[in-house]
Order: C-alpha cells, then structure tokens, then sequence
C-alpha cells in the first residue's frame, strides 16, 4: 500500500478498492473488517471453474474523519467488474447494521450531540450490479441494501462516492441515488441500464455502445451534476473525494437531507415534473436537456475544465429545497 | 469445471526469516492478475496453497514459489495466491511486492 | 386441472385476489391519482376479505404513448414514479392511525424490466425504481404490511423494483408459467461461458444462478409458493396478518429483504452470508469501545 499522503493525491479513477478505503479516512485509521485474512470467499464461483479473491470483491471496513467513525464500503472493479455476490453482499449489509447499532449506542450514551458523533457510511462505487455467477443472491443482496439504506435515514449520513473505472450501473445505480448524498468526479458514470442493454435494445443508430463521448454525455459525472443527480462534482483524487466527505460530515444532518433527490412525495412529484420534461422535449441527446436548462453552448460542456464547468454551467432548477 | 487447486510445501533454507507481520496482502484478483497472502505460521516449512482456473502449469508454479522462496531466505510463514491467468513474470512481480509491503508493514 | 396463465393478466389477477366488485382505481384514501399517467401501471383501492388494501399492478396490454420503450408490463418513469405515488398517498391515508390499521399493500407482481431506454437513463431511470422502493420501505417503517404476490414475471431490475421490498412475497408455482430470475440460464451461460447442460446440472445442487420459483425458495428469495390461484386470497391474508403480528411484537426486522437472508440460511439455499455476517459482527465487537 502506497503511503496515505501519495493516496490522497492518486487518481481516484485508477485506484484499487482498497486504497480508496485507506484514502478516504484519516491517515492510518481504516480497520479493515472481513479482511483478506478472513478468506470470505465465494462458495459458488469455483463451481463455475471462476477464480475468487478473498475479500470477494469488496473492503469494507471502519476509520475516522475527525472525531466521527467513517464505515466504508468500496468496491473492486478489477474483480469480476466489481459484481455483488453472496459474500460481498453480506459483507455490505454487516457494515450497514454495524453502523446503526454503533448509531444507537452512541445516541443513547450522548443524548446531547449524537449527530455530529454518529457514525457515517461512505460507499465508493465500482459496479455493473448484480454478478451473474450467483445471480440471484446478488439480486436479494440489493434488496437488503435499499431496505438499509431507507433504516440509515435521520440517523446515519449514507454518502455515494462515484468516480471508478467501472462506473455504477445496474441495480446500484438506484443503489447509489438511494442515498443521503451523492459526490462524482467528471469521469464518474451512474446509470440503470447499461450501453450495451440500451444498445440491443434501441439499436445502434440510437445507442452506440462503442461511442465513449456518448456514453459519458448520457451517464457522466458533468451530466449527472446539470441533472442534480450528482450534488458535487470534484476532481478525480481520493484526497477530492475525502475533502468533499469532510464538509460534509461537518454538517449537521438536517442541511444533509436536501441534497436527495429521491425519499419523499415531494421530491417524487419534483422528479414527475422533470419526466413531463422528458416527454415534451424527447431529448435526441443530453445536450438537448443540457440546452433547454439554458446551457447556450452544450457541445463545449464535455471539454470544459471542471474549475469553468462549475463557474458556467446552469444547472436544472430545484423545485425542492 | 472446477477452480484447479494446488498445494506443496516447501523446506526453508537455514537462517530462514518469517515475516514481521502477523499477515500481509497484496494484489487484486483481476484479469492476469493474483493477489497474495502471506501469513505467519507455527512451522518453518512454507505451505503453498495457489487456487486458479488454469491447469496444467503446476510445475511453474512450484519452481517460481521456491525460487522465491530461496531467494528471500522465508520460513514460517504460509503463502496463498488467488489466481485469475497470471503470467509467470506477474508472478514473480506480485510475490516480491507482497514481501517489500509486509516489510514495510513493520515500520507503520 | 391444467394450471391457467396469469402472465400479462394483472387485471384478472386483481379481480381474482379482491372482493368482488371493490377496486377502485387511481383512488387511494383521500388521493386521486392521475389516471393518464404511466398507464401501464395500475394502482388503487380495493377490499380483501373486507379489509382495506392498497393494490399496485402492472397491464401488459398497455403501451405508453410517451416513452416507446414502455410496454409488456414494463415499469418506465412514470410507471414507477405513479408506484412510488400510490404508496405515498396511502401512507398520507392512514396518517395518525396506529401501526395495527395501517392499510396493507398487495403488490402483483408481472413486469420484465423498468424503461431500458436512452431517454430513461438521461432522465435518470434508477431514480424512479429508488424512489418507489424507498416509499415502500417507508410505508413498511410506519407498519403498513406489505405483501407481493408473483403471477407471472419477476425479473432483475423489475422484481427489485416491484416485489422484493415486500415484507412476504408469494408466488404461483411455475406451472402457472411464473419467471423469476435475472436472466435465463441461455444468457447466463453466454456470459459466463459454460455450456448451458453443465449450469443445469450445477443447478441440481446450488439453487444461486437458475431460474424459478423453486430455486428462489430454497435462497430465501419468496416465502410461500401457491399451488393453485384459488388459494392466493386466503394466502395473502394470511400473511397480512402475520406481518401486523410481527410488527406488533417489535420483530419487523424478520420480514421483508433482510428477513429472508434469514430464511434462506433456514432453508439451505444461502448460508454463507448468514456465517459472513456473524464473523463480522464478532470482530467489530472486538473494537467497537473504541468508537464509542
């Protein structure tokens, strides 16, 4: 493992799961839980002649951001493209419920400031979903990620970190947007239905999977960030995201909660606004959105440097806040 | 169909060191790629256990591990690799790295 | 009796489940919803046994004439969007009421997908299954039961945003020609590449990859297979009545997702996660003081 002062300043697009961990706490605190030395493997990929690993493709763990315990989950895209399995799945879900009891002993112990005591999870996505090898423990293990996402509310910050080779697609697409706040850097990529699916269904005239430009324009960090998907666009180092992390932790949860884009009626109805858009405008491509949000010159946006696309890109309005 | 599995043990040379760590890991299972376990054990001999979906090469594997093994003057410790197509030359790569990292783990 | 198809039929399957004569469409409590929206989605009231519910469903025979990928039983934007509506309008019904008459939600299950369009992934197609499933887990919080009902496709991204929140799911056997998986074997074998003979056999043994009800079953997946489509308003009721119980007796983390983890461990088919949960928890103990 590289010395944290060098992780911090590493591409967060290029990092291994575990450095993003290391990364991402303060300097020298990550307990790393399920460890390799746990040999959590799975049971199911040898019947398939595939190889394992022995953290199964996720480091989950536990650090500090000041005073605050940090769960992290971060996911392996070099792995079986970072897939959710049985094991990896309930590696997740331990973190989850780990964090919300350490949530309600804390609270109970120090009734006063609990929420800015409370333990946080930060979840670093590398995925295409669900892995096919064991296709449906994955699935289930999806399920118990939303369920746990929704029980972390008012209690425990949950925050998406997206920014990996891999990107986030499949069911942690809505995985990721399910939670408190989400953070990309431009290379970030989040969606439900990945290239290829759209591809095999649309056609290629619609959907090129093979064009990266296109992909990015419709999944992207830039794009999501226009949308107000993505609540904060940073650079691509595991120091941004960490830096993005702490502000946030420093906040007291009532202010973290309007940066969701999904949970309630009203963001629902504010989320129905914008499909009414979607059907109006039929957009060919999002720079068509990317216009119609008052962007007079969307071809530009994807080449700009993040410091001018913060400066002038518009971003859709807000109807809740 | 199965994940082939190979196990051998390997004597260690006198004056053999373990290392300084209770464990220490290296290297992620990705497309030829491994990644390595090392941990500290009660007997001098090094336990080899390499899991990977390529049969065929168990008499490269075991002539790498004890070139390292020499080399390195290790005992006591158990060596375990999760392999996914693994070229020699990465190999031979990932077990130097894990043992400078479980070194360096001491300093920490 | 030959076993009678419900795929495609979330109407029927209404009718069949329901008091006679009792749905109500697009009106939940004092909500009216707007029937032009999603129109393959179907949601309102009914009575079953008497009791008030809450019926979500699909109509496969419905295209929507906005989003061209939205067809078959396939949950769009809107589609999902008007889902996530139903079960926010029937929380807001029952608001002040205590947990044991909270109104339950009976979801019938039948979709093969969610929107797989381009349009859908600019304007963010996994915010509307996100946003549907976290209404239902809201509506479980506050003690609505909610139980889902398979009759015929549970598939991937469709079955987790319809179906696999539910506190008890339920599904016909699979002569009633129910589908539930994430892909079928052929497209797994593909992928994986193994030939699709040495999957069926692997399958004899490890129910983690193939596709049906008996193999969801033995992982946990669904609760309760239904033999014959008679018995699903006994067996929905049943279950109703269950989940007010647990509810009542603090155990409500027993049903829904994380209360089949537990029962697949019971039934053989996933045990490993029960072991991985229980190892971790053990080593957090170790260290837990220090964050305290």
């Amino acid at each position: 493992m590289k010395a944290w002062e060098e992780l911090i300043s590493s591409s967060f697009y290029e990092a291994t799961a575990r450095q993003r961990a290391h990364g991402l706490v303060d300097a020298g605190t990550f307990n790393e839980l399920g460890g390799p030395n746990k040999r959590l493997k799975s049971p199911h990929l040898p019947e398939l002649g595939e190889a394992v690993s022995f953290d199964d493709g996720v480091v989950t763990g536990v650090g500090r951001i000041g005073a605050r315990p940090v769960f992290v989950i971060s996911q392996e895209g070099r792995f079986i493209g970072g897939a959710v399995g049985e094991v990896g799945g309930a590696k997740t879900t331990a973190i989850f419920q780990m964090a919300l009891r350490l949530h309600d002993k804390i609270a109970k112990k120090y009734p006063e400031d609990a929420s800015l005591r409370a333990p946080a999870i930060i979840y670093s996505f590398e995925t295409g979903g669900v892995r096919l090898h064991e296709a449906n423990a994955g699935l289930l293990a999806h399920a118990e990620q939303m369920e746990l996402i929704q029980e972390c509310r008012g209690k425990v910050p949950v925050i998406s970190l997206i920014g990996s080779k891999v990107g986030c697609f499949g069911g942690m697409g809505f995985v990721s947007i399910s939670t408190d706040v989400v953070v990309m850097s431009e290379l970030g990529r989040i969606g439900l239905t990945g290239p290829e699916v759209i591809e095999q269904e649309m056609g290629k005239k619609e959907f090129d999977s093979s064009d990266r430009a296109l992909i990015y324009r419709t999944t992207g960090g830039k794009h999501k960030t226009i949308m107000r998907d993505c609540s904060f666009l940073v650079d691509d180092t595991i120091g941004a995201f960490r830096d993005q992390v702490k502000t946030l932790l420093n906040m007291p949860y009532e202010q973290l909660k309007k940066y969701r884009s999904i949970g309630s009626l009203k963001l629902v109805q504010e989320q129905l606004s914008l499909v009414a858009l979607a059907a109006v405008l039929q957009p060919k491509d999002s720079t068509d959105v990317w216009a119609h949000f008052g962007n007079d010159n969307p071809e530009g946006i994807p080449d700009m440097e993040l410091e001018e696309f913060c400066r002038k890109a518009k971003l859709r309005h807000r109807e809740v806040e | 169909m199965a994940l082939h599995e190979i196990s051998f043990l390997i004597e260690p040379q006198e004056g053999y060191e373990s290392i300084p760590v209770d464990w220490a890991h290296n290297g992620v299972v990705g497309s030829g790629d491994m990644e390595l376990l090392m941990q500290k054990t009660d007997s001098a001999a090094v336990q080899v256990n390499i899991v990977t979906p390529v049969a065929g090469y168990d008499a490269i594997w075991e002539k790498v591990l004890r070139k390292f093994v020499a080399e390195a003057r290790l005992g006591g410790v158990s060596i375990e690799i999760n392999d996914n197509n693994s070229t020699p030359y990465v190999v031979a790569t990932r077990l130097k790295q894990g043992l400078l990292e479980a070194k360096a783990g001491e300093r920490e | 009796m030959a076993a009678t198809s419900l795929v495609g039929k979330g109407r029927a399957a209404i009718s069949l489940i329901l008091d006679e004569g009792t749905f109500e469409e697009n009106r939940i409590g004092g909500t009216v919803l707007d029937a032009g929206l999603g129109p393959g989605a179907v949601v309102g009231s009914g009575r079953l046994n008497g009791r008030v519910v809450t019926v979500i469903a699909n109509d496969a025979k419905l295209r929507n004439p906005r989003f061209p990928v939205v067809y078959a039983g396939i949950i769009g934007l809107e589609e999902a969007y008007k889902m996530a509506e139903a079960v926010y309008a029937s929380i807001a019904a029952d608001d002040g009421l205590p947990p044991e008459k909270k109104r339950p939600l009976v979801l019938i299950v039948d979709s093969p997908g969610n929107g797989p369009g381009k349009i859908e992934e600019i304007f963010g197609m996994n915010k509307a299954t996100g946003a549907y499933q976290l209404a239902l887990i809201e509506a479980r919080q506050k003690g609505h039961p909610v139980v889902a009902m398979i009759i015929g496709r549970a598939i991937s991204g469709a079955f987790l945003c319809h179906g696999l929140q539910a506190d008890r799911i339920l599904t016909l056997s699979k002569e009633y020609g129910t589908m539930i998986h994430v892909m079928p074997l052929s497209s797994i074998a593909r992928i994986t590449k193994r030939d699709i003979e040495t999957l069926e056999t692997l399958s004899k043994t490890n129910p983690v990859f193939a596709s049906g009800a008996d193999y969801f079953y033995k992982l946990g997946g669904v609760e309760e297979i239904i033999e014959d489509s008679a018995n699903m308003r006994e067996a929905i009721s049943r279950h109703i009545d269950e989940v007010y119980a647990f509810n009542s007796a603090g155990r409500r983390e027993e049903n829904g997702p994380r209360g089949r983890g537990a029962l697949g461990a019971k039934r053989g088919g996933r045990k490993k996660r029960q072991q991985v949960l229980a190892l971790m928890e053990q080593e957090f103990a170790l260290i837990e003081d220090e964050y305290l």
